[in-house]
Formats: structure tokens, C-alpha cells, sequence
């Protein structure tokens, strides 16, 4: 990879920040119009950190996370403006030089049994993405290599695996042997787009410890992408919340679960049931996610919010930075620090 | 409130068909899916069943309408035996349980419109006219906050939540003992499934039904149940009650089920040591995963009470009793 000269104008620090999203602006062409699914989106990712986006469905998380990578449908899904930086280097206008896949970013998408090539057996898939690396590995060597990553994987018939077909192993199986494809290439991201979406809970247990083991040990830099609260709660440094293609709210983990800011991310948290039957009934407003396409005026929450005032109808909420998080809610307005 | 045993279910067998040309001589024809599972129900209450994936728990909401036939054990019903051959019996079951299936797009009808839907729940009733039916719809679309505009649309146009509160319509609109809940929640987003299980909390107490709730998400079930059930591969392996198996588990199953359940507060802090085996049929099914194995573990256990709790593991028999305390030692 080669290292061109970055033209971020205000100052940061350069090496603590492995992915920079500036205003991402993704829209799809509908027959009739252009519908925007992220509206202005802004991501920053520490190093070695472990990062997840939370939001319901259609909240325009995997549009981002696509978008990351490089690998929305155009068309009819198109960028319209933004900036992505990946390790100080701009990957976004793309060029076509800059090969930062593989060993740079690289991503676990939803449906494994999608992902994985049909007709290869695990060991021909994973034997792919070594000699993708251009590393000139001796068969032997690549052998090695193999049955270590899946026995850090936990998977104890490593034999058995190498040599089946996608559609031989079980679902979790299936999401590790997907995990292992992504972690032989020893990237600097990862990015999991609901990685444990659909396992049993044993499994999903499993692969949460998993990929925890793996960041420590390679020290590489989670993005999980979920709906699932109580995943995100077990995983991750830092959440940002999405509601209708923005990002309303961000902050550590803590912060976001014990004292989220936003009514969303409240109502999100209240959701989610945690007490016995006598607890009473969980906090939470009567509405839908909105349709994107027919997107309510001003702030995109107020139909559901219930704390909605008069500005919250007309105008969209700006940004709000207080302290270390930030907030896109009329509700700070005036609180944020100067 | 509770009292009267509206539901026993005794040794229930379900067995299906291994559809396959090249069967060997010796080879089983017919794969058991739910094997000698009893449990009873009492009226009010709410029975959760939870378990993994091909545990059977669809099989037995299914068995439980009348969708598959039981090939062994009897299902009492207000206390009149269920005989699956009898037609008169199979509409006494139907009219009394009511069942929400998991995927609300494949239980909706895409051709008819969401009214025609909610009607076909009044089918088996003949003693209504066109008008008090109408009026039905419409006060059943009400509890269970549908919006009347939806009434004339057509499955497609509704959203996820809006499908589930359609089926919930179709089970009510006839008076129900019982209604069973399978997964009524897990395809829908966190916000919406809150919705929905407020609702089944008000109904509930409004119909005066008992729910059967099947679900894979211990959250849910520790907040809606007043007992579980625990299955696996088609094996109850433990009946308490909810608080009971959350704080203290029997089995070492629900042990490791309630290690591994995450929560929102973020408790992963420790490692889960489970590694799932392949089940034993002729031992104990749970044998191969099982962190306390012992040698008479090859036998299959059979339900042992304790203290009003049912489990099946030899852990806690009585002849076993210098193994128990150990476990509780390091539990």
C-alpha cells in the first residue's frame, strides 16, 4: 500500500484514528426519484478498539458498512458525496490504485452460507485467501496455517471442516469458518455485519469470547454492526446509533446504555426486557421506523419521540457535542460545550 | 387464579417420516422428533418452552393444534383426551388454542385482504350473521391496535408488526383458552417486539388466556413466563419455575444456556467452557457436552422431582447424592 500525502485540514491525532467517515451521503435511484439511505454520516474508529453500530432495520447500517468496503450496488445505490480515510489514506473517491481490501479492511457479511462459494470445499476457500496475500506459502506451510486458525476458532475437527462443503457445516460453524476466511488475511478492520444473527445461544456466545480473543491478540480493529443491544453491550468500546440513515447518537458504551442522551436511544435501551414478569411493561412508544423514502419533516424521531416539541417538526436537529459524545436532538440545544 | 390444570400432556411422541430412496436395510425409517415429553399447564399461567435450534419446539406448538399428529402419549385438554382421528375432538382442540407462528409473512394469506384474514378466524363459528361478524372485525382489530385504514389492505403493504398484530387478531376473534406463541417476536425489530409483547401482557390479562410461549431468546422468556420448560433435541430436560431456573439452574443444560445468555448490562466477562456435542440417543441426550459426566450417564435419566421442580439428570437422584453435593459445592 502505498502511502499518499493526506489532506484532512483540521488537526487530529494521525495514528490513533484507523477510519475516518466525513459526511457519507448514499442514496438509492428509485424509478420515480433518488430515496437517501445515509444522510450524512460521520465514523471515527480507534485503533484497536471495538466499535458497534446499533439501529433497527432499514436504519441504513449495512449501507454503511457496504459503503466502507466498497461494495454497494451501483446502481442503483450511489454515493453522493463524503470522504473516507483509512489509515490516513483517502479510499474514498476511490482509486483503483489503493488496494485496501484484504489485508487492509476486510468484512464478515450477514449470511455466511451467502458468502461462501457453493461448490469449493472450506479448505480450497481458505487456501484462496492466503495465496491472495502473494505470500508464496509451501503447501506444508499452508496446511500449518490453517488448522491453527480454526483451532483458535475453536472448532475441534479441523480435518472434517477443511473438507466439507458450505452447506455440510451448521450455522455457527459456518460464521466461524467465515470469521476464519476474513482473520487468515490478518486485517487492520474488520468489519461484522450482524455476526451473530440467527445462532443459538451457546454459539453466539462463542463467537462474541471469539472475536474478543482475536482483537487482543491481533490487535485488530472491530466494526459490528447490529440490532441486537445486548451484543453490542458485550462487545464493544464505543456505539454509535443510527435512526433513518443518521447517526443520532454517540458515545462509549457506557455511556450510550446507561445514560443514552437521545429519546431513541432510550426507547431503544427500555426495549430490551431484562426484569422478571412483575417488572411491568416495558417503556416504549406506540409507531413505526419510518419509511425512508417518505421521511417526516424535521427531526426523522418526533413522530415516535415523547418528548417531542414544536422545533422538532420543522427543522432537523444539528449536531450537539457534549463533553466527549455527541447528540443530534433538539433537546441539547444550548447545553453543548463551547 | 391459578389452579386448574387446562392443558396435561403425557409422554408425547413425534415421530416423522425419513423420506429417502437409498434407506439400508437396518437404517431407522423414521426420525423422533419430540420424544416422551410430558408437561401440564395451569389455567393463567404462562409456560415458556425455550431450547436451540431443532429442539422441537415448533414441532410441539404444531402437535399441540393439531398440525402433526402425535404418534405416541396422550394430550388432555380441560380434561378430555385429544383423539387425533377424530374429527369433532380436533375442532374442540382448534377452537380452544389458538397458535402465532413465527414468520408472519408466511402465515397471511398474500391474496386476501387483512379484513378476510381476521374473518377466517370465525370459520368454524356458524351462529353469527354477516353484520355481528363485521362488527367483530372490527372490535378485534381495535384490541389489538390495528388501525382500521389497514383493515382493506393486503399483507404486503403492512409492516412486520402490523402482520404479527393481524395473526394475533385472527387467533382472539373466537374466544380462546389458550393460545400458543411461537417466536411471536424474533423477526421483528427491538422497538416493535416491545409493542408486541405489551400487548400480549394486556390481552392476556383482559381474555383470561394461558400462553404457551416458544422462543430461543432467554430475555423475552424471563420476562413474559411464570415457568419454563427446557428442550432439547426433543427432550424436556428441566421444568421450573422462571426466577428458579435464572438464579439457580438445575440441569447442567440450563447451566450452561444461562452462562451463555447475554444481557444488556454487558456480562461476558466470563469465559462459557461449553462445547456442544453430538446428542446420545440411547444415554443420556445430553451426555456428550455434559461438563459432569458421570459413568451412569449412558442410562437416560428419567424426570427426578425436586422440590417441585422437575429435572432429568442423575446429578440429582437420590443414590447419586455424593455427586450433588459436589456440584453445589462448585456452583
Amino acid at each position: 500500500m502505498t502511502n499518499l500525502p493526506r489532506d484532512i485540514s483540521h488537526e487530529k491525532n494521525l495514528s490513533e484514528i484507523i477510519l475516518e467517515v466525513e459526511n457519507l451521503r448514499v442514496s438509492i435511484e428509485t424509478i420515480d426519484k433518488r430515496v437517501e439511505v445515509l444522510r450524512g454520516v460521520n465514523l471515527k474508529l480507534k485503533r484497536g478498539e471495538v466499535t458497534a453500530i446499533v439501529g433497527e432495520s432499514g436504519s441504513g447500517k449495512t449501507t454503511l458498512a457496504q459503503a466502507i468496503i466498497g461494495v454497494l450496488d451501483t446502481p442503483p445505490v450511489f454515493i453522493e458525496s463524503g470522504q473516507i480515510f483509512f489509515d490516513g489514506i483517502k479510499i474514498f473517491p476511490y482509486n483503483e490504485k489503493i488496494n485496501f481490501r484484504g489485508q487492509g479492511i476486510n468484512m464478515v457479511f450477514q449470511e455466511p452460507l451467502v458468502s461462501l462459494n457453493p461448490v469449493y470445499t472450506i479448505r480450497k476457500q481458505l487456501e484462496e485467501s492466503i495465496e491472495v496475500q502473494g505470500l508464496h506459502m509451501k503447501k506444508k506451510e499452508i496446511e500449518e496455517e490453517l488448522s491453527k486458525i480454526l483451532s483458535d476458532l475453536m472448532i475441534r475437527d479441523v480435518d472434517r471442516v477443511l473438507n466439507s462443503y458450505p452447506h455440510q457445516l451448521s450455522g455457527g460453524m459456518r460464521q466461524r469458518v467465515a470469521i476464519a476466511m476474513a482473520m487468515i488475511q490478518r486485517p487492520k478492520l474488520l468489519i461484522l455485519d450482524e455476526p451473530t444473527t440467527g445462532l443459538d445461544l451457546i454459539v453466539q456466545r462463542k463467537i462474541i469470547q471469539l472475536l474478543l480473543k482475536l482483537k487482543k491478540e491481533f490487535g485488530t480493529t472491530l466494526l459490528i454492526i447490529t440490532h441486537d443491544l445486548a451484543v453490542a453491550a458485550n462487545m464493544a468500546d464505543r456505539m454509535y446509533v443510527m435512526y433513518a440513515g443518521k447517526i443520532v447518537e454517540s458515545g462509549t458504551k457506557d455511556q450510550v446504555i446507561k445514560d443514552p442522551l437521545h429519546p431513541y436511544s432510550k426507547m431503544l435501551r427500555d426495549s430490551v426486557p431484562s426484569g422478571y414478569k412483575d417488572s411491568g411493561p416495558l417503556r416504549v412508544t406506540e409507531g413505526n421506523p419510518p419509511d425512508i423514502s417518505h421521511l417526516p419533516s424535521g427531526c426523522a424521531f418526533h413522530p415516535r419521540c415523547p418528548l417531542a416539541m414544536e422545533i422538532c417538526r420543522k427543522e432537523e436537529p444539528t449536531k450537539k457535542v457534549i463533553e466527549d459524545r455527541e447528540v443530534l436532538c433538539w433537546l441539547y440545544d444550548g447545553k453543548q460545550n463551547t | 387464579m391459578m389452579g386448574n390444570k387446562i392443558l396435561e400432556v403425557k409422554d408425547l411422541e413425534v415421530k416423522f417420516p425419513v423420506r429417502s430412496k437409498f434407506l439400508a436395510p437396518n437404517e431407522e425409517k423414521f426420525k423422533i422428533v419430540i420424544e416422551k415429553v410430558s408437561f401440564s399447564i395451569t389455567e393463567g399461567e404462562t409456560f415458556g418452552v425455550v431450547g436451540e435450534t431443532g429442539s422441537g419446539k415448533s414441532t410441539i406448538a404444531r402437535t399441540l393444534v393439531g398440525i402433526n399428529y402425535p404418534s405416541a402419549g396422550e394430550i388432555y385438554l380441560m380434561g378430555r383426551k385429544i383423539n387425533f382421528n377424530k374429527k369433532s375432538d380436533l375442532i374442540f382442540l382448534r377452537r380452544n388454542v389458538g397458535i402465532i407462528f413465527q414468520d408472519p409473512v408466511g402465515s397471511l394469506n398474500p391474496k386476501l385482504r387483512i379484513f378476510d384474514i381476521i374473518l377466517e378466524g370465525l370459520n368454524f363459528e356458524e351462529k353469527y350473521t354477516k353484520e355481528e361478524k363485521r362488527d367483530k372485525v372490527y372490535a378485534v382489530a381495535k384490541k389489538v391496535g390495528l388501525n382500521e385504514s389497514k383493515l382493506f389492505s393486503y399483507p404486503t403493504e403492512l409492516s412486520g408488526g402490523e402482520k404479527q398484530r393481524v395473526s394475533l387478531a385472527r387467533a382472539i376473534i373466537s374466544p380462546k383458552k389458550i393460545l400458543i406463541l411461537d417466536e411471536p417476536t424474533s423477526s421483528l425489530d427491538v422497538s416493535i417486539q416491545a409493542q408486541i409483547l405489551n400487548l400480549l401482557q394486556n390481552l392476556k390479562e383482559e381474555l383470561n388466556l394461558t400462553y404457551i410461549f416458544i422462543t430461543h431468546d432467554f430475555n423475552v422468556i424471563k420476562y413474559m413466563c411464570d415457568r419454563l420448560g427446557v428442550l432439547y433435541y426433543g427432550r424436556m430436560l428441566e421444568i421450573s419455575e422462571v426466577k428458579d431456573a435464572y438464579e439457580n439452574p438445575l440441569h447442567p443444560y440450563t447451566k450452561d444456556l444461562m452462562n451463555a445468555n447475554i444481557t444488556i448490562e454487558g456480562n461476558s466477562g466470563f469465559e462459557s467452557e461449553t462445547e456442544l456435542g453430538e446428542p446420545v440417543r440411547n444415554g443420556c441426550i445430553y451426555l456428550n457436552s455434559c461438563r459432569f459426566k458421570m459413568d451412569i450417564c449412558n442410562r437416560d435419566p428419567p424426570m427426578i422431582e425436586l422440590n417441585s421442580r422437575l429435572v432429568k439428570c442423575w446429578l440429582y437422584d437420590k443414590s447419586q447424592k455424593e455427586d450433588y453435593i459436589k456440584v453445589k459445592g462448585s456452583n
